[in-house]
């Protein structure tokens, strides 16, 4: 019986040694978890991980695979009984496939033959191969230097017939590195940096700082979509919308001016690491890069992060505004992030913020805020919305 | 939601609503077709051309209809590349004079001829946002073919003085010997103040349907007999050729139906709206921290500026916020001109007359309609005397 598959290239997870199952657990979650519609089986086998799907959904599952973290690159397989006549059909099918999308004509056949017992050598089935299409299709050629495409077949429990390979995004299956908190602005930064955290196995939650009415509902919603993007390769991804304008209220009044945006930024870090502790997060994320602006010295970022109480994850930090904005080109979010409804922020930024702050005197002006009473009416009244896979990424 | 946005588009009127069904329905024949349904929709065409006209004190040859102020606004700027195709007019020493406060309809279609080779001479307004005469005057020079001032500014409702550039550009042609084109945007002085493009002295005034109650997509422009205006646009010879395309009948009638209710009503409302408007201002002004666009307002009523426009803020406080709060309290306004609230000029009209930029972002446009009750505008203003102070002291730059 022949099937339809994903074979999944999973590159540095094979690395690992006694945690290899886990990660290979993880991976296989992860994919099921991405495509909970559809009627897909992942199993692995050889030390391979196969997605069996329903050839009607193929798209469906390709562009699942091509956003699943972990996923070096996949390739579309057959999978038919090992008798020849089977390969040989098999391989008369992938051969009409290739001429008909205009791959070209010169060819050769690539044969591993893992199952010992197989009456054929790998050199013996790959000439049956070749006969084979020779005699189906007069206008193909063998060249084994330079061929237009390769016959992959690998003879196991069944015999394997692979097409042409799909680059992944790679790195850690989402959730093998524990959990994280991104601090998601509408800006080009932060779903960079989530992307880039997620890319290293961490799971996300997105919390969004919302202000009105500072702040509009469209910059709400452009928030919400950037999480919808990053969705698509974080399922189940949970965006915690804080209203923040007590907490705003409380720095306008209690903190010299200097001082609002580093205060600011401490009273989110603040936030983030209590919604942490409520979701089970271990670090937290932000789109910081060293020097952008004045909140993203090393100076201050030394003071907001003692306000975290968890390791401040910055993937950004040695990056160049125009590197960052290549990622968030390549990831979908850059024109959502470039829309232009900005907030009212800049009502409450200094015209001289501190550059240089000094650790001593910010912490005692974060602790002359007293700001647990209005950070704790924010998280009463924080959001959650679920982004599941409402906008998909381009 | 209480409506405190007419002057971005006007509720439907319904009669204007009635007519624009019925015609829809019934007359749906062309205009320009010879057979009996045709010639039906011809005469009811007429009819609402001979009304319109009769309400503005004009001829019926004297009014094109359109699709709306922005088309009528462009077809007399274009009138200019419509001469050059004729032949009379060679763009390099041919110049427009028009305000730094017109609708954008104006003001980006006066600066993309200039990518044609015409000069443009664009005015200043006074700190009241009113255009002096002889600001115009000054202007003009033996090249100038068209001048171009808006009737009532749609950001702050200051009413410019026509009538007197219209004789500055009339003394103007007669000494220099060359006939000088004068429009007026009119779009939001139609069933706003009483005017006659005649009695004002102009020779093109753009029209506007659905500031006044008409569906969108339909507007005019008023052409004086005799104005040598050409026009640019080809095709089945509609509107006597000045406006080619299928007659928008259905719209057409609803307009005209729209300004006949505005304009028969206009004197009882407009006293209504002087009320109206100076209650409104006087409560604005009882709010800590208020300040009128233009402030020269703060004295009270004044013929200077439409009744229906108020224009008001609460620096540092950005408009977009006060409308947020408003809107929360149930009460729709704009920012500005809601045809510019997206773009980045949006502040071009109140820094022409002489505010700063942070300044002119924090304006806040309240429009009312006849409609508009008294008690609507004070809950209003007491609405925004409980949403803004707060806000504003939040924001309150600690160095101002």
């Amino acid at each position: 019986m022949r099937e339809t598959l994903f074979l999944v290239k999973y590159g540095e997870i094979a690395l690992k040694k006694r945690n290899r199952g886990a990660f290979v657990k993880a991976l296989k979650d992860s994919i099921r978890e991405k495509l909970p519609d559809l009627a897909v089986s992942v199993y692995e086998t050889w030390h391979r991980v196969y997605v069996r799907f329903n050839p009607a959904d193929r798209e469906a599952v390709a562009s699942c695979l091509s956003r699943t973290f972990g996923v070096v690159s996949f390739c579309e397989a057959v999978r038919v009984p090992t008798d020849i006549e089977a390969v040989e059909e098999a391989a008369r099918e992938l051969a009409r496939g290739y001429l008909a999308a205009g791959r070209g004509a010169r060819f050769k056949a690539e044969v591993r033959r893992a199952e010992k017992s197989y009456p054929l050598t790998s050199y013996q089935i790959a000439c049956r191969l070749g006969d084979a299409l020779l005699a189906a299709f007069p206008e193909l050629k063998v060249d084994v230097n330079r061929p237009d495409w390769v016959l992959f077949v690998e003879i196991r429990e069944h015999a394997y017939l692979y097409g042409p390979e799909s680059g992944g995004p790679g790195g850690l299956p989402t959730g093998s590195s524990g959990r994280g908190i991104l601090l998601l602005s509408g800006g080009i930064d932060s779903p960079v940096a989530g992307w880039m955290m997620a890319k290293r196995g961490l799971a996300l939650d997105a919390v969004y700082f919302h202000s009105a009415p500072f702040t509009s509902e469209k910059a709400r919603e452009k928030v919400e979509s950037l999480a919808g993007i990053l969705s698509a390769w974080l399922p189940g991804m949970v965006l915690h919308v804080v209203p923040f304008t007590p907490v705003l209220a409380r720095i306008r009044e209690r903190a010299k001016e200097e001082e609002t945006t580093l205060l600011m930024r401490a009273c989110m870090m603040r936030v983030a690491s209590l919604i942490a502790a409520q979701r089970g997060a271990a670090c937290l994320v932000t789109g910081e890069s060293l020097g952008q602006v004045a909140s993203q010295t090393i100076e201050s970022m030394a003071f907001t992060e003692t306000c975290a109480g968890l390791p401040v994850l910055r993937p950004l930090v040695g990056m160049n505004k125009d590197e960052i904005i290549s990622v968030a080109r390549r990831i979908g979010t850059f024109e959502v992030s470039n829309l232009p409804y900005e907030d009212c922020c800049v009502l409450f930024s200094p015209a001289h913020p501190l550059i240089h702050p000094s650790l001593d005197k910010m912490k005692r002006a974060y602790a002359g805020l007293k700001a647990d009473e209005p950070i704790g009416e924010a998280l009463e009244k924080t959001e959650e919305v679920r982004v599941g896979a409402r906008a998909r990424a381009p | 939601m209480i409506y405190l946005d007419w002057a971005a588009s006007a509720p439907p009127d319904a009669h204007a609503l009635d007519e624009a069904r019925e015609v829809s329905a019934l007359l749906y024949a062309n205009p320009s077709s010879p057979h009996a349904a045709g010639r039906e929709a011809a005469e009811r065409l007429a009819r609402a051309r001979a009304n319109l006209a009769g309400l503005l004190g004009a001829e019926p040859d004297e009014i094109v209809f359109t699709s709306g102020g922005t088309e009528s606004n462009a077809s007399v700027l274009l009138s200019l590349l419509a001469k050059m195709r004729l032949g009379g007019v060679r763009p390099r020493v041919v110049k427009i004079v028009t305000t730094a406060i017109e609708h954008s309809s104006v003001f980006e279609q006066a600066r993309a001829l200039e990518g044609f080779g015409f000069a443009c001479s664009i005015v200043r307004p006074d700190q009241s946002g009113i255009v002096a005469p002889s600001s115009i005057a000054e202007a003009l020079d033996e090249s100038t073919a068209l001048v171009s001032v808006m009737l009532v500014n749609n950001e702050t409702g200051a009413v410019q003085r026509i009538a007197e550039i219209a004789e500055v550009v009339r003394v103007h042609s007669a000494r220099t010997g060359r006939r000088v084109l004068l429009h007026t945007d009119a779009v939001q002085a139609l069933g706003k103040i009483p005017f006659s493009p005649a009695g004002l002295g102009v020779d093109a005034a753009s029209l506007s349907g659905h500031k006044l109650g008409a569906p969108r997509g339909i507007g005019a422009l008023y052409v004086r007999k005799g104005a040598a205006l050409q026009f640019l646009a080809l095709g089945g010879g509609q509107e006597k050729g000045r406006r080619p395309g299928t007659e928008n009948l259905p719209g057409i009638c609803a307009f005209a139906r729209a300004a006949e209710e505005r304009l028969t009503a206009l004197p009882r409302d407009l006293r209504a709206a002087g009320e109206k408007a100076d209650r409104l201002i006087r409560g604005l002004l009882s709010i800590p921290g208020a300040r009128l666009f233009p402030e020269q307002r703060s004295g009270g009523p004044s013929e200077r500026f439409s009744p229906w426009i108020v224009s008001v803020g609460f620096p540092p406080l950005p408009g977009e916020v006060v409308v947020r709060l408003a809107e929360g309290r149930g009460f729709l306004v704009s920012t500005g001109s809601a045809c510019s609230s997206r773009k980045k000029d949006r502040t071009r009209v109140l820094e022409a007359a002489g505010l700063a930029p942070e300044t002119a972002l924090c304006a806040v446009r309240v429009s009312t309609g006849p409609s508009t009750a008294p008690e609507e505008i004070d809950a209003f203003v007491e609405a925004l005397a409980r949403e803004v102070p707060p806000v504003r002291a939040m924001s309150r730059g600690r160095a101002g």
